[in-house]
């Protein structure tokens, strides 16, 4: 890449900053989802468990 | 055809059709993103007006676009759950309003830094800025109206409520350069005529806006299977899918 690109014509500071957000939103959105997801899934399984347990001891 | 839409009101079988669909929407979505970026980034020309500013374009108008995309979407969604009574739908306007929001948010900050150098300021009580503005309240105070009760049966109607009352921002903020003196440019891509960009400048839009629409839907997938997760947790079938 020659220095040109990287400079955008002398707009760097304001292209540059807007992809690295525009990326930065797509990464959290996708962390964030994954996150939920994994939160959800172990809320699941501890209230299966638990439900186990009591059936267990009745 | 209504054997299927009966059948996407069923949790368990949205959950396997959200499992199975969302490593194939996320692979295409980073093929297109990746194709719409080096595309914008280093083969289009320099805009003959606004010279490598131009660029932010592959950015701020996906995001901009998703803004009102996913909103419609969650006014859509929550309309099926008022009328028809489904859950599901509730989950999908749940799982989507986050994803909206931080889209909108994008599409604000881009458009921050793009005014900058053409207009000489960062933000303007413009039309089209405020009515995007708008949209971004309308995102938190749905999501934050949604957690206010205790019952989460009326949060979801709540919601659903304020997400269909908001929908008539959606227009505004398409018409706003139209309706109003507007600082904004006008429509360049969705015109009804010719599109006034030229095809090396346009493919790689088009490429970022279908990949933007398919990382919506596998961000959509994977929250949509938490929320159903999340509201079935007394069903049998969960056991199963926690298992798996």
């Amino acid at each position: 890449m020659n220095s040109g690109f990287w400079s955008m014509g002398g707009y760097a500071r304001y292209v540059w900053p807007c992809i690295a957000f525009a990326c930065a939103v797509l990464a959290w959105n996708l962390w964030s989802a994954r996150r939920f997801l994994a939160a959800a899934r172990s809320r699941a399984g501890r209230a299966i468990a638990m439900a186990d347990a009591e059936g267990k001891a009745r | 055809m209504w054997t299927w839409f009966y059948k996407l009101a069923s949790p368990p079988y949205v959950y396997g059709v959200a499992a199975a669909l969302m490593p194939w929407f996320l692979g295409v979505a980073a093929l297109a993103i990746g194709y719409g970026l080096i595309g914008g980034l280093v083969f289009a020309p320099p805009d003959y007006q606004q010279g490598d500013a131009f660029r932010i374009i592959y950015v701020h108008v996906p995001n901009a676009w998703m803004s009102e995309f996913v909103y419609t979407t969650m006014a859509v969604a929550g309309a099926i759950a008022l009328i028809w009574r489904i859950k599901v739908a509730h989950a999908v306007a749940a799982a989507s309003a986050p994803i909206g929001a931080s889209f909108t948010l994008a599409a604000l900050f881009t458009g921050s830094m793009w005014g900058k150098p053409m207009w000489g300021t960062y933000w303007a009580w413009d039309p089209r800025l405020t009515s995007e503005l708008i949209l971004l309240f309308l995102y938190v105070g749905v999501m934050s109206l949604r957690s206010a009760f205790e019952d989460p049966a009326r949060g979801d109607r709540a919601a659903a409520l304020l997400s269909i009352v908001g929908v008539v921002n959606i227009p505004i903020i398409k018409f706003s350069v139209v309706w109003w003196n507007s600082l904004h440019q006008g429509a360049t891509v969705a015109k009804l005529g010719k599109p006034s960009i030229a095809g090396s400048m346009l493919w790689p839009l088009l490429s970022m806006f279908v990949g933007f629409m398919l990382f919506y839907g596998a961000v959509l997938c994977l929250r949509l299977q938490g929320e159903v997760l999340s509201r079935e947790r007394q069903s049998a079938w969960v056991r199963e899918a926690v298992k798996s």
